[in-house]
């Protein structure tokens, strides 16, 4: 692409072409204001990966036409939760006519999401890679490419959860493993036909499937499965903290092994690995935020200011992002009308963002970020779980009562005390 | 567009190569490196987690020693996350290089 990067002042230049800064950047430009995007990736969303799910609402706002034009792979109306012992798994399941969340491909989506934004008049220039923000007095004055200085009015930060920028600015401390889990994904493909058969799904019916327990070698994490058209998405979560601290074995042969358990042997047989990629995830919940998510200058959106919540039965980080883009975008459309972007105008994103469901969300659900620290969840409870149902499933002559098989099942694994303070503790918050 | 990312590993547990995974992502790989080590403070560390959780096995041990290479880097950027030496200077590859990610 050829742009010269002086011969215009933008009234917004976006760090990085991802859900969150291209739904800001399409926000933007649909008002009018002069929009320049820059990604580091040779084509908008070749740098996007995540697990595979999006909720679809937030994205609507800014998409009207989503549902029509977006790459929606399938819609999720069947969800799996598996509890994984190295004997056998304890799965419960959910299956519904309704639906509001698609699965995806980021990269594909993404690449949507730009065009949207470049139709709307934004300024999409990739192969950028951005070194800093530049200050001047406290106040992001542009941004420094490759030794070319771009000067912005506002500088939208939308970096993703490495936060280097921000790191630079000295807006967030450097990140911390306790704040984030590695994400390992596969896409296998197996064909749309032995999709619905061996899933049990029909038309463009998709299934969301987590995972507690072995597929983790029973370290806070888990795994997961998507399905889309004629491709699965699979792939483990591992909390950083814990996960480390133990010497064990390599991630990707854990994966391998999952993929190789019992429960999914036969589900991906004959599928063909089309990629393999990783990604960090924030899993540091509000006190990952960064203090401000706003300042003279500046804003910060999406996976940067740690916006992503998962509840261990699902998680949503694109909607987030693209809601926090599209709220910023509003701020800023604001402060340009009235008089500059001062940290006293764009507060308003940050009073937008606490206000919104995607804080309050991340607020009220902060207690099971909390309780996914604790690798009882992880090891002791799916064991135990899995020990009681095979009790009451498996018996020659007399079966045991639920209280006996729950005894036994806890015994030496947990305490009662323990399991209170758990409960106790998804109890807790606003 | 593909490259053969240097590593020792050989996976025995599951039926597909890690080296394998990463062919089958499409690569151009910079000439620069985008990961420095401090050798020195890499010496110092005991436990090393970058071997076992760098999924692109971008950190292998070789003779008591970590050798790094970046070639088949995933750009996840764990290994900055996880050195407890912070002994490594990370940062994206330049010019849209590196792994482009398709799904």
């Amino acid at each position: 692409m050829t742009y010269s990067p002086h011969a215009q002042k933008f009234d917004a230049v976006v760090v990085g072409g991802g859900p969150a800064g291209l739904s800001c950047s399409c926000e933007l430009a649909r008002k009018g204001l002069k929009v320049a995007v820059l990604e580091r990736g040779r084509s908008p969303g070749s740098k996007n990966l995540f697990g595979g799910r999006v909720y679809s609402g937030p994205l609507e706002r800014v998409y009207g036409n989503l549902r029509k034009e977006a790459p929606i792979e399938r819609w999720v109306k069947h969800e799996r939760m598996s509890l994984v012992a190295d004997d056998g798994a304890l799965s419960i399941g959910y299956d519904s006519s309704g639906s509001t969340s698609f699965t995806a491909y980021l990269s594909k989506l993404v690449a949507w999401m730009s065009s949207k934004a470049e139709s709307q008049g934004a300024v999409m220039v990739t192969d950028v890679r951005v070194d800093g923000v530049v200050m001047e007095e406290g106040r992001a004055v542009g941004v420094v490419a490759g030794g070319d200085r771009i000067d912005a009015g506002v500088v939208v930060v939308a970096e993703g959860a490495n936060r280097l920028l921000c790191e630079g600015m000295k807006v967030t401390p450097k990140l911390s493993p306790g704040q984030v889990a590695l994400g390992v994904r596969e896409v296998l493909k197996l064909g749309s036909e032995k999709i619905n058969e061996r899933f049990g799904t029909g038309g463009d019916e998709g299934m969301a499937w987590f995972f507690l327990g072995k597929p983790s070698e029973y370290l806070p994490g888990g795994a997961f499965l998507y399905t889309n058209s004629s491709t699965v998405s699979i792939g483990l979560v591992l909390y950083l903290d814990e996960g480390l601290q133990v010497p064990s074995d390599h991630v990707y042969d854990i994966l391998e092994r999952f993929k190789t358990s019992p429960t999914l042997k036969k589900l991906l047989a004959g599928g063909s690995l089309v990629e393999y990629g990783s990604h960090l995830i924030p899993e540091g919940g509000p006190e990952m935020m960064p203090k401000r998510v706003f300042g003279d200058g500046y804003v910060i959106v999406g996976d940067a200011a740690g916006l992503v919540l998962n509840l261990g039965y699902t998680v949503r980080g694109v909607d987030f992002a693209v809601h926090s883009g599209y709220l910023a975008a509003q701020a800023i459309a604001d402060a340009h009308s009235s008089g500059g972007f001062t940290s006293q105008n764009l507060a308003a994103y940050g009073d937008k963002l606490n206000g919104s469901f995607v804080v309050k969300e991340m607020r009220r659900h902060n207690a099971i970020r909390k309780l996914m620290r604790k690798k009882r969840v992880f090891d002791a409870y799916p064991r135990t779980l899995v020990d009681a149902a095979r009790q009451l499933y498996e018996f020659d002559e007399a079966s045991p009562k639920l209280i006996e098989a729950g005894r036994r099942s806890t015994k030496g694994r947990l305490s009662i005390l323990g399991m209170l303070s758990d409960l106790l503790l998804l109890g807790r918050g606003p | 567009m593909t490259s053969q990312p240097v590593s020792q590993h050989s996976s025995s547990v599951g039926t597909t190569r890690m080296e394998d995974a990463l062919n089958a992502d499409v690569w151009d790989v910079d000439e620069k490196p985008h990961i420095e080590v401090d050798t020195g403070r890499c010496a110092e560390c005991k436990t090393r987690p970058c071997i076992k959780v760098c999924p692109a096995n971008t950190f292998v041990l070789l003779g008591g020693k970590v050798l790094h290479s970046y070639e088949g880097c995933l750009e996840c950027g764990t290994c900055r996350v996880i050195c407890p030496m912070a002994a490594i200077t990370w940062n994206y590859p330049l010019s849209g290089r590196g792994v482009q990610y398709r799904f």
